[in-house]
């Protein structure tokens, strides 16, 4: 080129601006290169040389390359987990390892893949292509796969893969059996037995001393105080250190310590993470209940002692917690003590008469009777005859001699 | 006007010192072509056709204008593609950026390019207003009717438009991270006195950060910030040549005489193929001391090209290595603790906290002091500068000249306050706005499962 001017630039701006050229070729490579990199790229061809060992070449044409996707528009879910996962729906790899099993094909009848997609059951991130992300163990994706290997970490036990049951339970909340559920069952039967409702609205029964539980398993891991739990901080290690001591945690809560097992503890804490709504068209769940009723049993037995000669305690709502075995009552949670001997009880648990224990309650019942069980004085007057009617009733059974029903008698925390 | 459109003759041998080169075949057979070929030249007009040799050293203007200017184009390049493939709805906007981000081919590096880009714009363009009024670039040399400071008070306003568009921006993603930074920043604003609500009510279109928002930052994102950026963005540019190029050119002038030396005989000048004779009939200084200027095309834009293309090949190295965040889905229920601010208002959000002060019950609300008194103020004394600015004309154009020594010093003063407080609140800044020293782990973030 001619030198048109003085410009002492050339000899050094030259040689820059090449060397810069050369930069950002090689950064444009890079960048190219780096988007071509994904583990899947390796298991689709690892699939395919296993399916030609197998079934031939022929076979083998067919397995599908690229980023695969199942997209179901009704769940807003996108899972592109068979990218990988190739041998979701093959017949004979069922032994393989994964990715590259089978998928159990008997649960895949009445949930297709093509139709609920792998992230409803199994969590993780449907997004993603690459393993840690679509997993789900990444920062910022609160859906991790319920794996065995994070059951693993949560020390479940003998069945490590349950965690996915919370997942079913979404859809299948208001069975009170979900067949393959195993500890989802458990903690519905713990439920019953240990009348959670007596305090808690669970599907939309029950009552106010605690919190409403129907849409728990929405609350943000924020949202909890980790202030008094050592260890993993997730609403999942809060909930099983909170059901097997609730005061641990939370300092002057009314809930009783259940003295479960941590098997329970877990079991409940997976029932309580599940109930979060079901974000989906109703023809997804056709075919499970859609509330939680009374069985005819419970009604019956219900309707019965409302008539019989303890109705006064059923319709205040006392039974909830507390048997009165003397007058054909039987709660079904049975957390108090059985009020036949209330009279005879408050003097050796309180050191007080009944009639200082209903005006002015401690502990538990303090908290019942400002909150739950509100009476005036003179409704507190009637509980109180009622108390010694139930204690009269009660003795006189003693006295007959016959084999009174045994008084069923439970320690509260308090 | 239609601009004439020379043709080339390609039976024609090639003339000493033409090239016929499959991108450069400009053959002008007479005069008036080769003014024509002057007057049309895209190149010749987005620079002038000779440049002070000064103005284009590497340590006076630091090139931040022209890099600046790279990211902008970059920023549209790669906001082009997003545009296709983002949604603005905050149902599916979350979903599209995951997309983005996972599988679609590049993807990734496109939004990490558009992401860094945009962080790296507000650097520059923030460190271009400190080379600014370091050297005095705002004030008028010896030049009749220059209006440099106007082109500072556009410069102010871009850089506004910068931050603003960065702000708008960063709601997009429709995550945690978007939504309350955006909160932060909007309440903020709320702090005006008397207006602030309806301030803030017009900012997000509503009282809440809902799809009305995502859909007004948006549109501002996408079409009006950059459009008034890019008319301002030109504006700025003509301005410049106006007013005869950088304040540096001006020292030419100031310089010791040029030697007056006779035009040579022998040699015939032509004024664009218009006017024609054996001396120039124009006089300017760039042509009075030929060895203090340099031709625009190649050497100016040699160097534009250099920084343009390294500025790219930097964004592109970082995009390749520094994955871009997506948090959770927004959650107006969630608050992340911290929620802070996008990082160039870091400094405010931090001083709103410092000046927020509680006696017993009785609370001096900071957000208008921090957000409203502080910036305001900084902001209208920064525009009116360069009136209040009594310093000689002779300092415009020199770094740290003698005479403009204290406006500089609080000047420094400021931005290393501004520095230590966007610091700060970047990086010492944990749950609940405790201070937590770089070697203090704060607490984990808990997870559900």
């Amino acid at each position: 080129m001619e030198k048109r001017t003085s410009s002492p630039y050339p000899s050094i701006d030259r040689p820059v601006l090449a060397a810069i050229g050369v930069v950002l070729v090689g950064a444009t490579a890079f960048f190219a290169y780096s988007d071509r990199q994904h583990d899947y790229k390796w298991y689709q061809a690892e699939f395919r040389s296993q399916v030609a060992e197998k079934f031939g070449d022929e076979k083998a044409a067919g397995v599908r390359a690229g980023v695969q996707q199942v997209w179901i528009p009704g769940l807003q879910r996108a899972d592109r987990c068979t990218t990988c996962h190739q041998a979701v729906a093959w017949k004979g790899f069922e032994d393989a390892e994964e990715p590259l099993r089978t998928h159990p094909p008997e649960i895949l009848k009445a949930h297709p893949p093509e139709r609920f997609g792998c992230t409803s059951c199994h969590g993780g991130q449907g997004w993603a292509i690459d393993t840690a992300a679509a997993h789900g163990e990444v920062a910022h994706w609160e859906e991790p796969l319920l794996s065995a290997s994070l059951g693993d970490a949560y020390t479940m036990g003998t069945n490590k893969g349950a965690l996915i049951q919370m997942n079913c339970n979404v859809c299948h909340r208001y069975e009170r059996e979900t067949p393959g559920a195993g500890m989802i069952n458990r903690a519905k039967a713990l439920v019953e037995e240990k009348g959670c409702r007596a305090c808690h609205v669970i599907n939309g029964r029950g009552g106010t001393i605690g919190p409403d539980l129907t849409a728990v398993g929405e609350k943000a891991p924020e949202q909890y105080d980790y202030g008094r739990l050592s260890g993993q901080q997730t609403a999942f290690a809060w909930h099983v250190a909170h059901l097997k001591d609730p005061r641990a945690l939370v300092q002057d809560s009314v809930m009783p310590n259940f003295h479960l097992s941590t098997t329970d503890a877990q079991a409940l804490s997976m029932l309580v993470l599940s109930w979060r709504p079901a974000r989906m068209s109703a023809d997804f769940i056709a075919g499970v209940p859609r509330a939680d009723v009374q069985t005819a049993e419970q009604k019956r037995a219900e309707d019965e002692m409302k008539t019989g000669p303890g109705a006064w305690f059923v319709q205040t709502g006392c039974f909830v917690c507390h048997s009165i075995a003397a007058l054909g009552v039987k709660s079904p949670a049975q957390i108090g003590p059985d009020l036949s001997t209330a009279v005879d009880d408050t003097q050796k648990r309180f050191g007080m008469t009944v009639d200082d224990f209903i005006m002015n309650p401690t502990g538990t019942m303090s908290v019942v009777l400002t909150r739950q069980i509100v009476l005036d004085t003179e409704q507190r007057k009637v509980a109180i005859q009622k108390l010694r009617e139930a204690f009269a009733e009660h003795q006189k059974q003693q006295a007959a001699g016959a084999a009174g029903p045994a008084v069923v008698s439970h320690q509260p925390g308090s | 006007m239609k601009l004439p459109f020379i043709h080339r003759a390609p039976d024609e041998a090639s003339a000493p010192g033409v090239h016929p080169t499959p991108f450069w075949s400009l053959r002008p057979r007479t005069d008036r072509e080769s003014g024509d070929a002057v007057v049309s030249n895209f190149m010749l007009h987005w620079f002038p056709a000779k440049v002070y040799k000064p103005s284009l050293d590497w340590n006076y203007s630091f090139w931040l204008g022209t890099m600046s200017a790279a990211l902008f184009l970059l920023l549209i390049v790669s906001g082009l593609p997003l545009l296709f493939l983002y949604v603005p709805s905050v149902e599916r906007a979350y979903q599209s950026v995951k997309d983005i981000e996972y599988v679609v081919t590049f993807g990734w590096w496109i939004r990490a390019v558009h992401r860094i880009g945009a962080h790296l714009m507000v650097v520059a363009v923030v460190l271009h207003l400190v080379r600014v009024f370091l050297t005095g670039a705002y004030k008028n040399g010896v030049g009749a009717g220059q209006q440099r400071e106007w082109n500072w008070v556009i410069g102010v306003v871009m850089l506004l438009l910068t931050l603003f568009l960065s702000f708008t921006g960063y709601l997009l993603p429709w995550d945690q991270l978007a939504y309350w930074a955006v909160t932060v920043g909007t309440n903020i604003a709320s702090s005006v006195p008397f207006v602030g609500p309806e301030v803030r009510e017009l900012m997000i279109g509503g009282r809440t950060i809902e799809q009305a928002t995502l859909i007004r930052f948006y549109v501002l994102h996408c079409i009006m910030l950059p459009g008034a950026l890019g008319v301002l963005f030109a504006y700025h540019m003509w301005r410049v040549r106006k007013d005869g190029g950088l304040a540096r050119a001006d020292r030419a002038a100031v310089l010791p005489a040029a030697r007056t030396t006779a035009p040579v005989a022998s040699k015939t000048y032509t004024l664009l193929g218009v006017a024609r004779g054996t001396a120039p009939t124009v006089r300017t200084s760039s042509l009075d001391a030929p060895d203090l200027t340099v031709n625009a095309v190649p050497d100016l834009a040699r160097r534009a090209m250099i920084v343009v293309l390294a500025t790219f090949a930097i964004v592109s190295l970082m995009a390749s290595g520094i994955p871009s965040p997506l948090e959770e889905p927004a959650n107006a229920l969630v608050t992340p603790n911290p929620a802070k601010a996008p990082w160039y208002f870091l400094w405010l959000q931090e001083i709103v906290t410092d000046t927020t002060i509680r006696i017993g019950s009785f609370t001096i609300n900071g957000a208008f002091i921090g957000g409203v008194v502080l910036p305001g103020l900084l902001l209208t004394v920064m525009t009116a500068w360069p009136w209040l600015d009594r310093s000689p004309a002779s300092a415009a154009g020199r770094w740290f000249p003698s005479d403009r020594r204290r406006q500089n010093q609080v000047f420094l003063l400021i931005v290393i306050v501004v520095l230590v407080f966007t610091v700060i609140g970047m990086f010492l800044r944990g749950p609940y706005w405790n201070l937590y020293w770089p070697w203090e782990s704060w607490p984990d973030i808990p997870g559900r499962i």
